[in-house]
């Protein structure tokens, strides 16, 4: 497979398949991202608002036994994604500033979307306690029940909000 | 049999060394889901509207690796299942968060792995995404006590598909193998259907030959594991460490 252009999705996906061996094989945990937003937030508003932060019922955890929210296992791989994407962009010339969209989307309406979806899954995310990686696919190839409910929940999710949507993409 | 993975469970290697090790393995994820198309918000959404299935089938292919990688690691002995922390069930929580996820995925493009993905390549979408994902699960965590009581209902322990399906852990890994393949081609069918025909790649005998093989790969060792009754893949014996939630 030459590294000029993109693979083909099997063996895109088998290559995604391997990162999650890995993480089970060293850390005996799967990989996600989701995890390492999270406490990259909890960090920001701990340096605002530290006391509030710190009682806070859901953040307070990650702040236990004076520990700090970044020194952690999901932050790490977040670090690894970031540079493998970068690298694997670059190595194929793709690496551009631009907004992606579909033909008769503006960039406004665009950039208004990514940011009401962001907000939404980042809330979903939380609720489900994790997001496609570490949820859907880690929990998937563990044959977790609740795996599975949340993967067919997102295609269906997805594709009731789709007709909405549908100027921004096609 | 001294099993010798996971590595730092087993004290192979020292936390410091684990944390580090997260970095490269990240690497993989993030060259992966670029060269998936997953930096790419257009091509995630449009699976939404069977315009370009790559996502569901990426999935697929992810998932088929990792369950017979994991199983299969368990079942030759190299892995002890029990060190392995285990996905909870929390149905009506997940449910209702998968279908909001969803609704985020193809209002903003992205999911948190790829919009993080898409920042690396440039894509002005991603950065936008990701800081609405960061006030969303602020909203969430600020305002915990409010859904506080439903995050946490609904709990099943870790519920896995073979206990819910009543049948043995091997069929139950067959049976996904052939669901996942039929599933792919079924909306292959579909995109070819209703959108565009087939585009003609330069190298589309090659790469049906590859993919074909690795399909064919997957099928046979599911076949394999599927000969094999539950127990031999989870050792009974051993005693579930804290993290691994037991089911009530």
């Amino acid at each position: 497979m030459k590294l000029d252009k993109r693979w083909p999705p099997v063996p895109a996906g088998i290559l995604i398949g391997v990162s999650m061996l890995l993480a089970w094989i060293v850390a005996g945990r799967g990989i996600g991202a989701s995890g390492g937003m999270t406490r990259f937030v909890a960090w920001v508003q701990h340096g605002l608002f530290p006391a509030a932060t710190v009682e806070s019922a859901y953040f307070g955890k990650y702040f236990a036994n004076a520990a700090h929210p970044l020194n952690d296992y999901v932050v790490f791989l977040l670090a690894g994604l970031l540079i493998g994407a970068f690298v694997a962009a670059w190595l194929t010339g793709r690496l551009r500033f631009e907004v992606l969209r579909g033909p008769r989307s503006t960039v406004a309406y665009r950039i208004v979307l990514a940011l009401g979806g962001g907000v939404i899954s980042g809330f979903a995310a939380r609720l489900a306690r994790g997001c496609t990686s570490g949820h859907a696919l880690v929990g998937g190839a563990e044959l977790s029940v609740g795996a599975w409910v949340f993967m067919m929940c997102i295609f269906a999710g997805g594709w009731m909000a789709a007709w909405f949507v549908r100027k921004q993409w096609i | 049999m001294d099993m010798i993975a996971p590595l730092v469970k087993t004290g192979v290697i020292d936390a410091a060394t684990n944390l580090w090790l997260a970095i490269p393995i990240g690497f993989i994820f993030g060259f992966a889901l670029f060269h998936a198309g997953f930096t790419d918000s257009r091509r995630i959404a449009w699976a939404f509207y069977f315009k370009d299935v790559g996502v569901p089938v990426v999935m697929f292919s992810a998932i088929v690796t990792g369950m017979l990688g994991l199983w299969g690691m368990s079942l030759i002995g190299f892995i002890d299942i029990s060190k392995v922390y285990m996905l909870p069930t929390y149905l009506l929580p997940m449910a209702i968060g998968g279908l909001l996820f969803g609704i985020g995925m193809v209002v903003g493009g992205y999911c948190p792995g790829t919009a993080i993905a898409a920042f690396a390549t440039g894509k002005i979408d991603g950065i936008v995404f990701i800081v609405g994902f960061l006030i969303g699960s602020l909203i969430f965590g600020d305002f915990f006590p409010v859904w506080g009581d439903f995050y946490n209902s609904d709990y099943m322990g870790a519920f896995r598909l073979d206990q819910w399906l009543g049948i043995g852990l091997g069929p139950t890994v067959l049976l996904i193998v052939l669901a996942a393949v039929a599933g792919s081609l079924f909306l292959r069918q579909v995109q070819y259907r209703f959108w565009s025909a087939k585009e003609a790649h330069p190298k589309a005998e090659q790469v049906l030959k590859l993919q074909g093989g690795l399909i064919a790969t997957a099928v046979v060792i599911a076949i394999v594991l599927a000969f094999f009754e539950t127990p031999s893949f989870i050792d009974d014996t051993v005693e579930p460490p804290h993290y691994i939630v037991p089911r009530n």
